[in-house]
């Protein structure tokens, strides 16, 4: 940089007004950030192919994998292969995909030593913290309508759209399934949403985006556990992982929605929880790193 | 303008566990002038400078900057300021252009044409489209500078904004430094350089282990500077230490590295020499050390000297006892 | 590093005392029961029977069953509440063409798991093997064979108030007298209300040995003494059960005399 390029020195010394962010500010520049980012794109990818593989690859076997519901349908009824594919879904891939951009989205300043150069501008700890906690949502939301979408598209076309017997034995009509099948699908979100905040938190806390994005997965399956097993029933309704079976009412006959209704208080507490303490973290923290 | 502190920083302590990174310090920097805040590693200043930036809370003590403070307006404290903590850090995946834009929208957007103009003025137009990922040291620290400015600061604060630069570089910053000064900006920057704080600022503050050892002008500093140091090789070292003993104004020390450290006013090292080689002990080298500065920021930074010396009557005895 | 270990351990150790804090304080709270299995285990059957027939070409509707069940979770002596593998549920249902067995219902065994869903597996002498011939002939899945259902966890938890008698039945295969002729026989109470209860007449060829009383708590087992010891060169003993509690075998049990 010689001092005899250029003549205006771009210094403004009239205690200008200065501009000031819009809310938005903040949320548009994660979200650039996070396009030019290859691992979610990546996500996003594998949202929309894997499904296809995974439905082609189960429709092809010559037996049904009954030990899941729906299973024992799966290789003859769409429908029902699409909700194999939800259930398994739960089990711990709902909770990477969302993980991979939340668990990630604080951690990397931290990664990149970026706090200290966002932090240094016009913009508080705050908007950046609610920035990119929407942007993680929103990562969310789109990457679990992608993944349903797939799933259900696909395996609608490859395997078919027959009647479907449900968990009553009552034989639900196609048009019925698909709306109920969405509407299953749907109900992921809160859970989805919970496991979001919580990788949040452990991004905040942790600062590595490794523990950010892993932790929540291996919770997830530990939660997964806990709550099959016997005897321990009483602390399922607290598990996040219990929300992500309540779409089981409404394939029964009459439909109950009680899970649903409780899933949603549930994974409203742990956002709430989680983003809380992820906040006042972020706020106390001293940047040193960098 | 002028009655208005750009930096006034009252009684700020901040420890880190056990330890004390910054212990009550008090400054004050006056709009439009250039301010140096100086100290060896772990001194402080990064720590001082993060605070200011409300990167770090501290422990005690307040601190306004341009007239506002960090209780009273968030983060509106920091309207007017721009600079960089330690080597400029930016998102490795977007291009350097891609991470002005970015920081210009966190800002709350910018003069049109300013991007360009700043990318031009530290030399990045061609590397701009580049990830910066793929950037030199150097060329992230210039960037940095360019993010600094496109925030159109009134206060520019500096952490050691020529570290890791070649020769050319830091002339360079320097440079720019000077002109940005001179446009009427207040600057304030932390150095460990003797050399770049004496060059580029008005007044300076000499921070050692958290607390101030110096406080003052340059000029005051100037006066206070002891002797030169020089380093000396001969054929006889042991015989050039034993005729020190005849120039009492002198201090002739050995160094581990087998040299003589000579310290003392000019003319008597000169007749030093002088009789030296009418001895016929001939002179292999004769460097000097420090320069004057130098050897007062060393000796006011000297971990064996325990004495807080932010009075000019301490500091002048303190000199003297070192002629 | 060592950090993130000692917190994950911390939150570990948390989660597990708040557990077993919430499990201690709460007990049999399950929403897995009884009355929930047998209600919904009976809509559900009678669905998928029907299912099957109108694969056989048959027109049932699934009301006209009138499936009622009785639900137990691992033997008497336990609490009928919370998953597992080993429910068992006796119903019975009227369908025209298939008669219901003497006892007047089946056995349906169940796995039921902690998420409110389970599968069935069915009685196959009554509602077929995995596989079926439809009505035009072809290898069809049988629904009825193993089913999978879930049920209200917040459901209606009223018992049903359906109970079955329970069957007697002779476990023995044989008599084996021992050097005086004495010998016993083995008789086993299956699952149903009030256990069984009657009287067992005894003969050996022309030769009455006696009436012997039972009571047998549901899904038990017991030894009885014949009445009277067996005559020297006696073929077979003849056991005419009269039931006063329970369903017993409808026609006299013989068995052969093990020689001594
Ligand atoms: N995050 C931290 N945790 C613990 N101690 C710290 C931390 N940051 C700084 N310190 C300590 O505080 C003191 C001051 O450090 P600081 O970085 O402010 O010094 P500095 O003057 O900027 O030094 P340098 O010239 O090396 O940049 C040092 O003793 C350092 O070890
Ligand atoms: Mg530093």
């Amino acid at each position: 940089m010689s001092a005899t390029t250029t003549a205006a020195a771009p210094v403004d010394t009239s205690p200008a007004t200065r501009r000031h962010p819009g809310a938005l500010a903040p949320l548009r520049w994660e979200i650039r950030k996070l396009r030019a980012q290859y691992r979610a794109k990546a996500v996003l990818i594998g949202a929309l192919v894997l499904p296809v593989i995974v439905v082609v690859v189960i429709q092809g076997q010559s037996r049904p994998p009954k030990d899941t519901l729906f299973g024992r349908f799966a290789t003859d009824n769409g429908f029902a292969l699409s909700l194999l594919v939800l259930g398994f879904a739960a089990q711990w891939v709902l909770p990477l995909l969302t993980a991979v951009v939340a668990g990630d989205i604080f951690a990397s300043e931290d990664q990149h030593g970026t706090w200290k150069t966002v932090l240094t501008r016009s913009t508080s700890r705050a908007q950046l913290f609610w920035a990119k906690t929407l942007t993680a949502c929103g990562f969310a939301v789109i990457v679990l309508a992608v993944l349903a979408t797939s799933t259900i598209v696909s395996s609608v076309l490859i395997v078919g759209h027959q009647p479907l017997t449900g968990l009553s034995g009552q034989t639900i009509p196609a048009a019925e399934a698909l709306r109920l099948v969405a509407a299953s699908w749907a109900t992921m979100l809160p859970a989805m949403l919970g496991f979001t905040c919580l990788a949040i938190l452990l991004s905040v806390w942790s600062r590595n985006p490794a523990v950010g994005i892993a932790a929540p997965v291996v919770i997830g399956m530990v939660m997964q556990l806990v709550g099959a097993l016997g005897g321990v029933e009483a602390i399922r309704p607290f598990l996040l992982t219990t929300p992500f079976e309540a779409w089981h009412g409404l394939f029964a006959d009459p439909r109950f929605t009680g899970p649903l209704t409780e899933g949603l208080i549930t994974s409203a507490a742990w956002c709430a929880v989680c983003l809380g303490a992820a906040f006042v973290m972020l706020r106390r923290r001293d940047i040193t790193g960098g | 303008m002028n009655d208005l502190l750009a930096v006034e920083a009252t009684g700020v302590t901040k420890t880190f566990g056990s330890v004390l990174a910054v212990d009550d310090i008090t400054i004050r920097v006056a709009a439009g002038e250039v301010y140096g805040v100086l100290g060896p590693n772990g001194a402080g200043k990064t720590t001082f400078l993060r605070m200011l930036f409300g990167l770090i809370r501290p422990d005690s003590g307040t601190i306004e900057v341009l007239g506002k403070s960090w209780g009273a307006d968030g983060v509106g404290v920091l309207d007017g300021v721009g600079g960089f903590i330690e080597s400029p850090r930016f998102y490795p995946y977007l291009t350097g252009r891609q991470n002005l834009e970015g920081l210009a929208l966190l800002d709350g957007g910018v003069r049109p044409g300013l991007l360009e103009e700043l990318l031009e003025l530290v030399e990045m137009t061609d590397r701009a489209d580049q990830k910066v990922g793929g950037y030199s040291y150097g060329m992230r620290q210039r960037l940095g500078v360019a993010a600094s400015l496109l925030r159109e600061p009134r206060l520019l604060v500096l952490d050691e904004p020529a570290n890791g630069l070649d020769p050319a570089g830091i002339r360079d910053m320097r440079a720019l430094v000077k002109r940005l000064a001179n446009s009427g900006l207040t600057v304030l920057l932390s150095s460990h350089d003797m050399d770049e704080v004496e060059e580029i600022c008005d007044n300076v503050t000499i921070m050692k282990r958290g607390t101030v050892a110096f406080h003052g002008t340059i000029a005051k500093l100037r006066t206070m500077a002891p002797d030169p140091g020089h380093l000396l090789a001969t054929t006889d070292d042991t015989r050039a230490l034993a005729l020190a003993e005849q120039h009492p104004a002198l201090r002739v020390t050995r160094d581990p590295e087998a040299a003589l450290v000579v310290t003392g006013p000019t003319p008597d090292v000169s007749a030093y020499v002088a009789a030296l080689v009418r001895n016929n002990i001939d002179l292999l080298t004769l460097t000097q050390t420090q320069t004057p500065l130098e050897a007062l920021f060393f000796m006011l930074t000297d971990d064996t000297t325990h004495q807080t010396l932010d009075r000019p009557a301490e500091l002048a005895e303190l000199a003297e006892a070192a002629r | 590093m060592r950090r993130t270990i000692l917190v994950i351990l911390a939150a570990l150790v948390a989660v597990i005392a708040l557990g077993s804090a919430v499990v201690a304080t709460s007990g049999d709270t399950s929403t897995v029961t009884r009355p929930r299995l047998e209600r919904s285990l009976t809509t559900n059957f009678a669905n998928q029977y029907a299912d099957q027939a109108r694969i056989q070409g048959r027109r049932i509707t699934p009301a006209s069953l009138h499936a009622k069940a009785m639900c137990d979770k691992a033997g008497a002596e336990n609490n009928d509440v919370g998953p597992g593998g080993d429910w068992n549920c006796l119903m019975s249902w009227t369908d025209p063409e298939v008669p219901m067995p003497p006892e007047g219902y089946g056995k349906f065994e169940l796995n039921v798991h902690s998420n409110d869903c389970y599968t069935v597996g069915s009685p196959s002498k009554l509602t077929g093997f995995l596989t079926m011939t439809d009505a035009e002939g072809r290898e069809v899945t049988n629904p009825v064979f193993e089913f999978d259902g879930c049920f209200d966890p917040n459901g209606d938890n009223t018992p049903t108030g359906v109970v079955f008698p329970s069957l007697l039945a002779v476990a023995s295969t044989t008599i084996t007298p021992d050097a005086h002729g004495n010998a016993g026989v083995q008789l086993t109470c299956g699952s149903g209300a009030k256990g069984c209860a009657g009287t067992i007449a005894v003969t050996a060829g022309d030769t009455k040995l006696g009436t012997m009383p039972f009571h047998l708590a549901e899904e038990s087992t017991q030894t009885l003494q014949l009445p009277a010891p067996v005559p020297d060169g006696a073929a077979e003993v003849t056991f005419t059960v009269q039931m006063s509690t329970g369903v017993g075998p409808p026609k006299p049990v013989t068995l052969p005399v093990q020689g001594s």
